[in-house]
């Protein structure tokens, strides 16, 4: 096992890494950016380093930087987090080359799913359904030529990266040759890499993704699925498990096709294969997210497992220590997503002094928050405050739970995303358990913001 | 000499003599704001908002310099008293603390001296100090200010966090009619 790791993230993912190092009894040192210095998790940490300007080019999308502030502080490990350079096959090979280990896949495995075109073909061969989509694209003329063949409409994506940064679905050949330009610059920024790829785009589908656990040493388990069919703009707002568009046959055929599937493509440590559900219930693999998730706390509240220290321990070169018998899930979570951000006003960003921060509690209330009273958001990143994430024996009392925390919840001094959670709480298309992705962006959010004002 | 030459010498005199001497002018006060007019230049300093409630932004705001916020980077390294690790801000002490003489690491890593740079030492602004070697690629430091090196803050061979202070300078003139 590790002695002690390099945390190269920050907000709530930091502070969550820390907990699991403190689990395992493992020292953990954050690096951090001039912005973050009076973070939590730097405050907590046993050890903290400054790598570099608040810029994330500057510091935690810096691989020198990072490799030198885990040698310097006599590290033997880096957990990069989400975002970032978390699935930087590059960076892991660097790690490795420096004699550190990588939290996360090994460099060739992150090489071999960095791909989506070449993992799409990869899991196709071992038998999980794809959508229709194109390989890398070399120029706008590419792009015009593939989504000729996809047939439109057509999601843009970029190559690197995830959280609905550079992407955007077109209906026409103008709409994406417009799109593609503001799309790579987008993703440029977002995560260092302009390339794009297209997607065919399913109206009316449902986000269905199945998380997996895999050692080195090929055994592997899936520990079932999460529905994140509530979007904005193809970013998550919340997540739930399990899906309630499954029901039991569909739902372990599902999670079973999976984890048979990348175990036998190679992979390995933990990852999440992301489905789109169409209304007949065919699933079709998209893609797949080697990294830890912002949403895996869902998956942690149904089987009572702890995910970080899983993959500490798989990074460290230990077998599993469960089967898939052992993994049951029980009842039913959901999680709420606190964001910096004006629902009311086209979702700007906030940033600011947190004046007053009163989590909530009570029976299945469970919150990831680097937030404490008096903490200034800075404004560089993004808007994520924490998650809210609440069990229940089954979805009503989930629900009926959320409610009440959201109630409870006190964050003064910023403009959240909160109002937006208590309306789609009221709204009987979630109720019903009949989210599609595009619901928000077609009726609009300001429409769930009224109706739950007038309700 | 042209308008842009004289320009850009006043920016250059601004930010090596004029900020530092602000800085150490305002924390030596009770004020929250200081201002200063110069040959259609303007120099306003204020206090960071943990220490009087103002708006959040600190920092230095020269009206019409290319580069608005010289000072707005020194005021991130607050808190820091040499060591890299955890900190505490206090606004007025960090200010006091930064007294402008302060040359700061480009990066994480090991820190050496340049040859023949010793306490006692004269230095130039734009001369290189040392430099910090971050997995083999030397980052250089160089001096904001010129001045007479007081001491160096880290040890040759030590690990430095970025924007850690590695030597101090006492400027060779302060603008005493500010």
């Amino acid at each position: 096992m590790f002695s002690k790791i390099l945390i190269a993230n920050r907000g709530e993912i930091a502070l969550r890494i820390l907990r699991a190092c403190r689990r395992l009894e493992i020292a953990a040192v954050v690096a951090y950016s001039e912005a973050d210095r009076e973070s939590r998790a730097v405050q907590l940490a046993d050890e903290a380093i400054c790598i570099g300007p608040a810029e994330s080019r500057r510091s935690y999308l810096s691989a020198p930087a990072l490799l030198s502030a885990a040698l310097v502080t006599g590290c033997d490990a880096i957990h990069p987090g989400y975002g970032f350079l978390s699935e930087d096959d590059t960076f892991a090979e660097m790690t490795r080359a420096h004699g550190l280990a990588f939290i996360g896949p090994p460099a060739e495995v992150l090489e071999r799913f960095g791909s989506k075109a070449g993992t799409r073909t990869l899991l196709a061969r071992h038998g999980l359904p794809t959508i229709a989509g194109s390989s890398m694209l070399r120029d706008d003329a590419h792009g015009v030529a593939e989504a000729e063949k996809i047939g439109y409409p057509v999601l843009i994506k970029p190559s690197a990266g995830g959280g609905g940064k550079g992407m955007r679905m077109v209906r026409s050949q103008r709409e994406l040759q417009q799109a593609m330009t503001v799309c790579r610059s987008e993703a440029l920024a977002a995560f260092g890499d302009d390339s794009l790829y297209l997607e065919k785009w399913l109206e009316e589908n449902r986000h269905v993704e199945v998380q997996v656990i895999v050692d080195r040493y090929g055994n592997g388990v899936h520990v079932g699925e999460r529905d994140c069919s509530v979007q904005r703009r193809h970013q998550k707002i919340i997540e739930e498990g399990p899906s309630p568009a499954l029901d039991q046959g569909r739902r372990e055929a599902l999670a079973e096709a999976a984890i048979q599937a990348v175990v036998a493509a190679g992979y390995e440590n933990l990852g999440t294969l992301e489905f789109l559900l169409d209304r007949d219930g065919n699933y079709y693999f998209i893609e797949i997210n080697c990294r830890i998730q912002v949403e895996h706390p869902v998956t942690e509240m149904l089987f009572g497992i702890d995910l970080v220290a899983e993959q500490i321990r798989i990074a460290a070169g230990e077998p599993l220590g469960f089967t898939q018998q052992d993994m049951q899930s029980r009842g039913h979570a959901i999680e709420f997503r606190i964001n910096a951000e004006d629902s009311a006003n086209d979702f700007r960003p906030q940033a600011g002094v947190v004046e007053r921060y009163l989590p909530p509690g009570g029976p299945g209330v469970r919150v990831d928050s680097h937030l404490y009273s008096g903490y200034d958001v800075p404004p560089y990143y993004d808007s994520l405050l924490g998650k809210l994430i609440v069990w229940g024996q089954d979805r009503p009392t989930a629900i009926a739970r959320s409610r009440q925390a959201l109630n409870e919840l006190v964050i003064d001094g910023l403009v959240t995303n909160v109002p937006l959670h208590r309306a789609l709480l009221a709204h009987p298309t979630f109720l019903d358990g009949e989210f599609t992705t595009n619901l928000l962006d077609r009726v609009g959010s300001g429409a769930f913001l009224a109706a739950a004002k007038a309700a | 000499m042209s308008g842009e030459n004289a320009d850009r010498d006043t920016i250059t005199r601004l930010a090596s003599e004029v900020v530092p001497a602000l800085i150490e002018r305002l924390a030596g006060s009770e004020l929250g704001e200081l201002e200063v007019r110069e040959q259609g230049w303007r120099v306003r300093l204020r206090r960071p908002a943990a220490s009087d409630g103002e708006a959040p932004q600190s920092g230095v705001a020269a009206t019409g310099s290319k580069k608005p916020a010289p000072a707005a980077s020194l005021g991130g390294h607050s808190g820091h008293s040499g060591q890299a690790g955890h900190s505490s801000t206090d606004g007025h002490g960090a200010w006091r603390e930064l007294d402008g003489g302060l040359i700061t690491s480009p990066a994480v890593g090991y820190f050496a001296p340049h040859g023949g740079i010793g306490v006692g030492s004269a230095i130039s602004s734009g001369d290189l100090v040392g430099h910090v070697d971050v997995l083999g690629v030397r980052h250089e430091v160089v001096a904001q200010l010129g001045g007479t090196l007081e001491a160096l803050e880290v040890e040759p061979g030590e690990a430095v966090e970025y924007g850690q202070p590695i030597a101090r300078v006492t400027p060779e003139r302060l603008v005493a009619d500010v």
